[in-house]
């Protein structure tokens, strides 16, 4: 029999019981529903939550910091040629180096300011590697570079955003830096050195490892003096494309004694994260598909009492010269029916379902209390994402189930005995 | 001239719940090409049996059926299937039409398994139900015919793959005897116009006045065989 012929009479024959075939279709529709709504909105989670990472922590920079979380003891700061030999290695663009100060006071005649990171650094180097962030809102970078010359964080130079600037380009200000003495106890003193302001700093906003907003520039050769040190606390390192992350990590790592310095390697750190939140959507997605399971035990529950219902039929059919095969596909040709209805409906109402539910978690978020709310609140919006490889997971699989569950009722069918059949009343 | 059906010893046994039921004891005959042949017998006798296992329904137990020169023990289920769609009709009791079905889709289901195409299949369909008078009944379900009117669309669906023979259950057995007599006339006529085969089972005098050769059975056994009054 041509299969035309099987699936137009397997569509009559289902609409002749219409609201037997809807309810079993609602099932594999609420299963595929299920599946292809969690499936979106996990996909759109984690592409949300890897895009902030991502914004956040520039991936193509490592950092290299002395001391390791399982060292007993630790390389104490960096020298001017560990700098150069890790600037040696392949596929590194470029290397800045950076001195740490910790929080400092600004004082612009009655004003004050505070960073909380006050980082003595070579501006040209340093633009290299955060080539998209260490710009000036005013103006450009101040070249060449004098001795007194300042950066200062967006934040600092606009606590509040109301406010007008602490100070702007070319003024003079006043930076209290603590020096620490070699006395017995040790001890710090605090200094009054007179910067000149090159400009504001573009705002980086609050997410990311090195939140450039909350900090100041000064000249790394100004620090060297003051402080009476070459030693540097990091090193920036930028390479090309993130992709040449792992291996330049394990080429810093190899200059150093074992366990001595660390290298942050945000690819790596995003991949992991990345791996959880896939496992968690699968593990989801997972669930949910308990629920096409369920519409299988209906679909096959349905199917044996029409093969029951219709034994008589199959009977008739047999003796007028159909094969058991014939019967066979007339049964799964149903089921096959049921399972492609289902995933037609199924898959715009799960992608429906997945943005009702995104739109209540939005406005779930939005009256979360103060305190535990961020600026962003608006942004954790997670837009289901569609994916076709997930509707053809979810329709292979939809169908499959029919026909998987369907083959016991249909076997059973194809298997009738023509003269029992017929007898059968 | 080789039979067109030959049955040799036959034996059929089934269970009916803890009893053993004979149905065939060694039942043998042949049906000619052209012939119009009645098994008649009391009920119980055997007379189903013996037409599901010359139709290759059923397999008997020990014996021969061959059908135009194929023999059906050979045959797997498959095959056997194939036999029944293209070389026998059935006709039953109780008409067996699909209750879903228009008589022309029902008439045409046969074409249908056979792979004809749709076009080709309906146009033989409607032929069909011209010649057995349902042209203007065409589209409706068996529900809303006449048994009568049933009957003559069974009739017309066994005779739609040009089978060699038509095997009819008690054709007239669920008729009255007006319509039975119709049922009757119309496989008289096929039988003469078209030289188209039938065995008919039944007890229906009327149709002994038709046929050509009458065998009677008893206990799944061939008490006699007679000439008909068909062509005396």
């Amino acid at each position: 029999m041509r299969i035309k012929r099987i699936f137009s009479m397997a569509w009559e024959s289902m609409r002749q019981r219409k609201l037997r075939a809807f309810l079993t279709t609602l099932g594999v529709v609420i299963g595929i529903t299920a599946i292809i709504a969690l499936a979106s909105l996990g996909e759109g989670f984690r592409v949300s939550i890897t895009e902030r990472m991502e914004q956040g922590f520039e991936l193509d920079v490592l950092t290299v910091i002395p001391g390791s979380l399982f060292a007993g003891y630790r390389y104490e700061r960096f020298k001017d040629t560990d700098v150069e030999n890790i600037s040696r290695i392949a596929n590194v663009s470029a290397v800045t180096p950076v001195m740490q100060i910790g929080s400092v006071t600004l004082y612009n005649g009655e004003k004050k300011a505070t960073a909380f990171v006050a980082a003595a650094t070579n501006f040209s180097e340093f633009q290299q590697v955060f080539s998209d962030r260490f710009e000036l809102k005013e103006e450009a970078m101040p070249d060449p570079v004098e001795n007194d010359t300042l950066i200062i964080g967006y934040k600092v130079n606009y606590p509040n955003k109301t406010e007008t600037a602490f100070a702007f380009p070319r003024e003079k200000i006043n930076v209290t830096l603590s020096i620490p003495k070699q006395t017995i106890p040790p001890s710090v003193e605090y200094e009054n050195y007179s910067f000149t302001v090159a400009g504001t700093l573009q705002e980086g906003g609050t997410s990311g490892l090195t939140n450039f907003d909350y900090w100041v520039f000064l000249p790394l050769d100004t620090a060297r003096k003051i402080y009476e040190t070459s030693l540097v606390d990091l090193i920036f390192v930028k390479v090309p494309d993130p992709e040449f992350s792992e291996n330049v990590a394990e080429e810093i790592d190899a200059l150093f004694p074992p366990y001595q310095i660390t290298v942050l390697v945000p690819l790596s750190f995003i991949q992991q994260v990345d791996l959880i939140l896939g496992t968690v959507q699968i593990f989801l997605t997972a669930i949910a598909s308990i629920s096409l399971l369920v519409a299988g035990i209906g679909i096959m529950n349905i199917m044996t009492v029409s093969v029951m219902e219709r034994t008589r039929e199959i009977g008739i059919l047999k003796a007028i010269g159909a094969k058991s095969r014939t019967i066979l596909t007339m049964f799964l040709a149903e089921s096959l029916l049921i399972g492609l209805v289902g995933s037609l409906i199924g898959v715009p109402s799960g992608f429906g379902l997945a943005h009702v539910l995104s739109y209540i978690i939005a406005r779930f978020a939005a009256f979360q209390p103060d305190w535990l709310r961020s600026p962003e609140v608006e942004r954790v919006a997670i837009a289901p994402i569609f994916s076709w490889s997930w509707v053809i997971i979810a329709v292979v699989f939809g169908i499959a189930i029919c026909i998987l569950f369907g083959l016991y009722p249909a076997r059973k069918a194809a298997k009738l005995d023509p003269v029992e059949a017929l007898r059968y009343e | 001239m080789p039979a067109l059906l030959e049955a040799k010893g036959l034996k059929k046994t089934y269970r009916m719940g803890r009893v053993l039921v004979s149905a065939l004891q060694g039942t043998t005959f042949d049906v000619a090409e052209g012939e119009f042949v009645a098994v008649f017998g009391p009920s119980g006798s055997g007379k189903s049996t013996l037409l599901h296992v010359l139709g290759g329904l059923d397999r008997p137990d020990e014996g021969e059926v061959s059908v135009d020169g194929v023999s059906l023990s050979t045959l797997n289920d498959n095959a056997l299937a194939e036999v029944r769609l293209r070389k026998i009709g059935f006709v039953f009791q109780f008409f067996n039409l699909l209750p879903r079905l228009t008589a022309l889709r029902n008439v045409e289901l046969p074409l249908t398994l056979a792979d004809l195409s749709e076009k080709e299949s309906i146009k033989k369909a409607e032929d069909m139900l011209k010649l057995v008078g349902l042209e203007d009944r065409m589209n409706h379900r068996p529900s809303e015919m006449s048994g009568g009117e049933q009957q003559r669309i069974a009739i017309a669906r066994a005779l739609i793959n040009d089978p060699k023979i038509v095997l009819a259950d008690e054709p007239t057995g669920n008729l009255d005897t007006s319509t039975g007599g119709e049922i009757v006339q119309l496989m008289k006529r096929l039988n003469e116009e078209k030289g188209q085969t039938f065995v008919v089972v039944t007890h229906d005098p009327a149709i002994a006045e038709t046929v050509d050769r009458i065998i009677y059975l008893k206990d799944g056994r061939i008490q006699r065989i007679k000439k008909g009054y068909g062509r005396l």
